[in-house]
């Protein structure tokens, strides 16, 4: 790419996902409950929040199970983020985990799923005339999903390593073809450079997703197809540096290395975008599941991913370039040497 | 001279980052950050990412600084022999 503005778009990007993306509040939620079960009778229970605005906006707050409703009897703000309530359970829900509910004008609705393991079933409660408001949240924040929390904003961080180390693999692919076509050396030199960026990216994307691993499934490393394929993806690579080094000859080398590079991103295109997809897998965007729309990616979310792909795809570039001219000045001085 | 270029830089760095300490010292209620970002303890990971990300890139940066430094020297190198 020609020009210097691409470069400074990169930066402005990643400028505004580091502001935007740690920036923007996480929407509100319950997050925690005092009791875990109820019965017919009266309960009360304190709930917590986060980010909720229930001092300021007085919440409503109800019981729902199998889609039948029943309203506290009596709600007590503690703070933004706390409230006592209490509430008369009638016998007969129909299953037995039923979820608390709150909504307030700030926050709209938010919910803590299955929160309560739940006694004295029937075939359904006789009455609901528990009317609640369902105004929506009109603030710009991004969704607070249970486990995630906070961590979502890695996407933006994370993501993008694999995405900018695909681009570079796919410039490494293409100069391999040159190689073959016309066995020039200038391009199995820059088919190496992208290779080599490529692989500060795979290992970013390693040990940040091994990082968020640990938060949210409680372990460095599960045994995942995906998480395998990748490792199994930067070993191929890594192959690929080894094998160059074990070629003496330069023209030898260069139709050597693009024929293994060609397998080699055959086979990362089977091991991180296909295999996973066919078995099971904590990963978003395995198990027969491509990450977008289905996994939570929610407007608010993307306003800051795009921007984020793009702008690590440029810096990826970037490098690259910046790879590929030292490596050309080194080879124009080995040839000067060798005169 | 090299001392001085960098005294400078540091010297401003220092006083950027005392300068949101003193605030934090001044206010005796929880920020907002302290309240909502901090409040789950999750939000360090997203500080640990971050920060892996960063260094990594920091690493690669010095490691290509090396290289060209040592393609420098041998220019120099080259031209001298040339002189003489």
């Amino acid at each position: 790419m020609k020009g210097w503005w691409w470069k400074l778009l990169s930066v402005v990007l990643l400028l505004y996902v580091v502001i935007v993306g740690l920036g923007t509040p996480l929407g509100p939620a319950l997050v925690h409950v005092s009791i875990d079960r109820i019965a017919p009778g009266p309960n009360s229970m304190e709930a917590t929040g986060y980010n909720t605005h229930f001092a300021t906006n007085a919440p409503e707050v109800w019981l729902e199970n199998d889609g039948q409703r029943v309203c506290a009897m009596e709600v007590k703000v503690l703070s933004d983020v706390q409230f006592a309530a209490e509430f008369n359970v009638p016998e007969g829900f129909r299953t037995n985990l039923t979820s608390l509910w709150a909504w307030d004008a700030q926050d709209g609705q938010v919910v803590l799923r299955e929160a309560f393991f739940t006694q004295g079933l029937g075939t359904g409660i006789g009455q609901d005339d528990c009317v609640v408001s369902d105004a929506a949240r009109t603030s710009f924040a991004f969704p607070n999903r249970s486990i995630l929390n906070e961590t979502i904003r890695n996407l933006f961080f994370h993501v993008p390593m694999w995405f900018t180390m695909m681009v570079l693999m796919t410039i490494a692919f293409w100069q391999s073809l040159r190689v073959l076509r016309t066995g020039d050396l200038d391009a199995d030199r820059m088919a190496l450079s992208a290779v080599d960026v490529s692989l500060l990216f795979a290992a970013l994307g390693l040990v940040t997703g091994s990082i968020w691993a640990r938060a949210t499934w409680g372990d460095w490393w599960t045994s995942d197809p995906k998480l395998n394929g990748a490792a199994v993806t930067v070993l191929i690579y890594a192959a690929y540096l080894i094998l160059r080094g074990s070629v003496p000859d330069p023209h030898k080398r260069a139709r050597l290395a693009a024929i293994y590079n060609i397998f080699a991103y055959v086979l990362m295109m089977v091991f991180i975008m296909v295999l996973p997809r066919l078995t099971d897998s904590l990963h978003p965007g395995s198990g027969g599941n491509p990450a977008f729309n289905q996994y939570d990616l929610d407007s608010t979310l993307r306003a800051v991913f795009y921007p984020a792909v793009l702008g690590w795809i440029l810096l990826g570039i970037w490098a690259y370039t910046l790879h590929q001219r030292t490596a050309r000045l080194r080879s124009i001085h080995d040839e000067a040497n060798d005169r | 001279m090299m001392k001085l270029t960098i005294v400078k830089p540091l010297t401003l760095v220092m006083a950027f980052l005392a300068l949101p300490m003193s605030t934090f010292a001044a206010s005796s209620a929880p920020s907002w950050l302290q309240e909502t970002m901090f409040a789950s303890g999750k939000i360090n990971t997203v500080v640990m990412v971050v920060s892996v990300v960063l260094i990594g890139i920091a690493i690669w940066m010095f490691a290509l600084d090396r290289r060209l430094g040592k393609l420098e020297r041998r220019a120099k190198e080259q031209t001298n022999a040339g002189q003489h």
